[in-house]
């Protein structure tokens, strides 16, 4: 009867430690947020299926557009970026197909269109969700044109950017973000 | 938002489970025992499904562990396995502005300080060191905890960066086994005054190429050891060496032997085992041959040597390998960079054959090979291949009877220089393909003799960086043939194994006095992308076991004194 009080005791504490930890860490704003001007480059890239993009007509759209910059062997950050993407559409459901998601590759020279495929299905993506790879020139004007440019993929940082239906502009922000925080900056740009 | 929240409530509750079971495993369970309708594991058994769910991110049952990332986020373990971030030693990664630290046992179960203990005053250990928070010890108990909650033990979360799992008690009895097994010993080849490192010489490869490939090499070692011997007299010079490489890294010597393969490949396994086991070695650096390397791969593979960047030309291709790095993918990838590069133009061809003629050797057969490999990604119909027996020279005539009856948008053209023969009537002919295409390294030296009307009708492809670029990194090969001859050594190799010595000192430098095979490559794996000579881009990433992905498409420039001019950039996609 005493052990049992002692677990119970012990339980609570846990959880309570837990989720008090898990909100604090909910609550707080743990990324930095500002509003970009992006030029997009006229550069065609490929995606997944190894189709040409002109990424010009992929981004600049009614649609709401989603980016982030990431590589298929990466073991870190974009596993978690990713992972929010996987989220949001799960979230969206049906409606997933009708916001862009674009995910550019930093490591042009591994991530071929089958790799990318491959990464995308681990990820469970639905339509809507593309992949991009391209020259090494290509992907460092993206790069650049995002002001997210790194000069060696480890030295990569958690960048991902909405673009405002309203007027055209960047929502850029940078930090490790959990799938609420992302879906409220998606709804915060218009998206439904 | 719903599905997520009550799933991540369901796991929660879980959670409370998980801590009611560790607790009473702690009080006294035996390992590995599992509920009472599962049977008993093996030691073996239970390493082996310990490794899957680390590696693989699957469950002992078979299906995907079930994990949350950034707290709230749910993922399939598969997706994020604990050795995506913490590698296959187990001992951890830094990469952009996100660390994993350390998780096998024998550090998990130490307090950790902000510092490493012995190394205090070395820099680069103090800069990793400082990385991570101080904590106390892991006990299983909270260990368990860290794992399914994502609390560690001074009552941080660790949510924003480490996915937590749902776990039954068994599982996760068998997880934190397996993380007591990782880099727990240090590998063979190293003692406190020593390590020892092998190089693996195929005999009757030409002697100026071993010798350009061994000579970086040794001058690393000898460079590095005349540093261990001075440090020992010279307090200034130890006081250098202690910052650079720390006390331990400073005092061991290195070795390299020559394994010597002869006779036929089929003979080498046996010959690899009967080095290895009259000296143990921490890792086989370079190595050349002028045609197979499976067999020291696989010696590799299944003995877990690392294998530092052979030279040779027919490397093994493969995914999921891991005990050796190559510099590239050898010969196939300038056939493989010919098919991309053909797929970028492929709408100016308007439906016109693409022929492939290719000589029947290994390197013709290579060349061809990549092609066709990469063209089938494509969807394109397949080419036409057209195959050179031995013997059979590719002539002029030849070349006429594949154009007037095929009439072919592109001509790729797998041979060596006699080939070039065949295209000194290109220009008078009417009909000829847009596109001609040749390896560069097939035809040799012959590709800086190309008569000048043939110079822009013929590309070739070219996996280097131009040499009038490249020049600039000669005094960067000169510095590991001190006293010595540059024009005595094969410049390419040299370069090569220049970046093998390179590679080498920096990984022991930040692998922080922890000698284990695979944390040596994780380490390398780890490392930013380079500009070496000879390539123009060196980076692995995790996983990634060819360091130059790209190749040139180029063409021979115009004047007495040609240079090599791009017609692509390197890599295409």
């Amino acid at each position: 009867m005493g052990l049992r009080i002692i677990l119970t005791i012990r339980i609570f504490t846990i959880l309570l430690v837990i989720f008090c930890l898990t909100g604090a860490e909910a609550g707080a704003v743990k990324y930095e947020r500002s509003v970009e001007s992006v030029t997009i480059p006229d550069v065609v890239l490929v995606n997944q299926q190894g189709d040409k993009v002109r990424l010009k007509s992929l981004l600049e759209t009614d649609q709401p557009v989603l980016v982030d910059f990431i590589y298929a062997t990466c073991t870190t950050i974009c596993p978690i970026l990713s992972a929010g993407f996987a989220n949001l559409q799960r979230e969206l459901g049906p409606e997933a197909a009708k916001v862009r998601l674009v995910s550019f590759t930093i490591d042009p020279e591994n991530d071929t269109p089958g790799i990318m495929q491959e990464y995308l299905d681990r990820y469970q993506a639905q339509p809507g969700w593309d992949f991009l790879t391209g020259s090494r020139q290509d992907i460092d004007r993206v790069m650049k044109a995002f002001n997210a440019y790194f000069r060696s993929k480890m030295d990569h940082q958690p960048l991902s950017f909405i673009r405002s239906q309203e007027d055209g502009k960047w929502i850029r922000l940078y930090g490790l973000m959990s799938s609420s925080d992302l879906m409220k900056e998606f709804q915060q740009t218009g998206g439904k | 938002m719903m599905r997520s929240s009550q799933t991540f409530t369901v796991f929660m509750t879980k959670v409370a489970i998980v801590h009611v079971v560790v607790l009473l495993l702690l009080a006294g369970a035996p390992r590995f025992s599992g509920a009472a309708d599962q049977p008993a594991l093996s030691a073996e058994e239970a390493y082996r499904l310990g490794e899957r769910m680390y590696r693989e991110g699957i469950l002992p049952s078979g299906e995907p562990m079930q994990a949350f990332v950034n707290g709230d986020v749910p993922v399939s373990g598969t997706s994020f396995t604990c050795v995506s971030c913490h590698l296959r030693s187990g001992l951890g990664s830094i990469e952009g502005q996100v660390s994993a630290p350390p998780t096998n046992g024998r550090l998990l179960y130490l307090p950790r300080e902000p510092y490493i203990k012995g190394y205090e005053h070395v820099p680069s250990f103090h800069n990793y060191a400082v990385y991570f928070q101080p904590r106390p010890a892991y006990t299983d108990e909270t260990l368990a905890e860290l794992i399914t909650s994502g609390v560690d033990p001074t009552g941080r979360s660790v949510i924003k960066v480490m996915p937590i799992y749902d776990l039954e008690d068994r599982d996760l009895e068998i997880l934190i086994a397996y993380l007591k097994t990782l880099s727990d010993k240090t590998s063979p080849g190293v003692s406190e005054s020593e390590i020892k490192f092998a190089t693996v010489i195929v005999e009757g490869t030409d002697p100026v190429a071993v010798e350009s490939m061994l000579a970086p090499v040794e001058f690393g070692i000898a460079r590095k050891n005349s540093l261990t011997n001075a440090s020992a007299a010279n307090p200034r010079v130890a006081r250098m060496g202690y910052n650079m490489l720390g006390p331990d890294l400073l005092q061991k010597k290195f070795s390299l032997s020559r394994w010597v393969l002869k006779g036929p490949s089929s003979t080498w396994r046996a010959q690899l085992d009967a080095y290895y086991q009259a000296e143990p070695v921490f890792a086989l650096l370079g190595g050349i041959s002028e045609g197979d390397w499976e067999p020291v791969h696989r010696f590799c593979e299944e003995n877990r040597i690392p294998n530092l960047l052979p030279i040779v030309d027919y490397p093994v291709i493969s995914d999921n390998d891991w005990y050796t790095f190559y510099f590239s993918r050898g010969v196939r990838q300038e056939g493989e960079a010919a098919a991309r590069y053909l797929h970028g133009m492929y709408d100016l061809f308007s439906g016109r054959a693409i022929v492939q003629v290719s000589r029947d050797s290994r390197k013709g057969n290579a060349l061809a090979d990549g092609f066709r490999a990469i063209w089938a990604d494509t969807g394109h119909p397949a080419v036409i291949d057209i195959f050179l027996k031995e013997g059979e020279q590719f002539s002029q005539q030849r070349l006429q009877e594949i154009i007037s009856e095929l009439k072919p948008a592109a001509l790729i053209v797998w041979d060596d220089a006699a080939a070039l023969e065949a295209f000194t009537g290109l220009p008078a002919l009417a009909d000829r393909p847009g596109l001609i295409l040749a390896s560069g390294t097939y035809v040799g030296k012959a590709l800086w003799t190309i008569p000048e009307p043939l110079r822009e009708l013929l590309s070739f492809t070219y996996p280097y960086r131009l040499p009038q670029d490249d020049i600039r990194f000669d005094t960067l090969a000169l510095k590991v043939l001190p006293g010595k001859k540059y024009s005595d050594y094969d410049q390419k190799i040299i370069r090569q194994s220049y970046i093998t010595n390179e590679l080498l000192g920096n990984a022991l430098m930040d692998m922080r006095g922890e000698y284990y095979r695979d944390f040596f490559f994780d380490v390398i794996a780890m490392m930013a992308d380079e500009y070496y000579p000879l390539y123009e881009r060196v980076g692995f990433g995790p996983g990634q076991r060819y360091a130059s992905k790209g190749c040139f498409i180029v063409q021979l420039g115009k004047g007495e004194n040609p240079q090599l001019e791009r017609r692509s950039e390197w890599v295409t996609r």
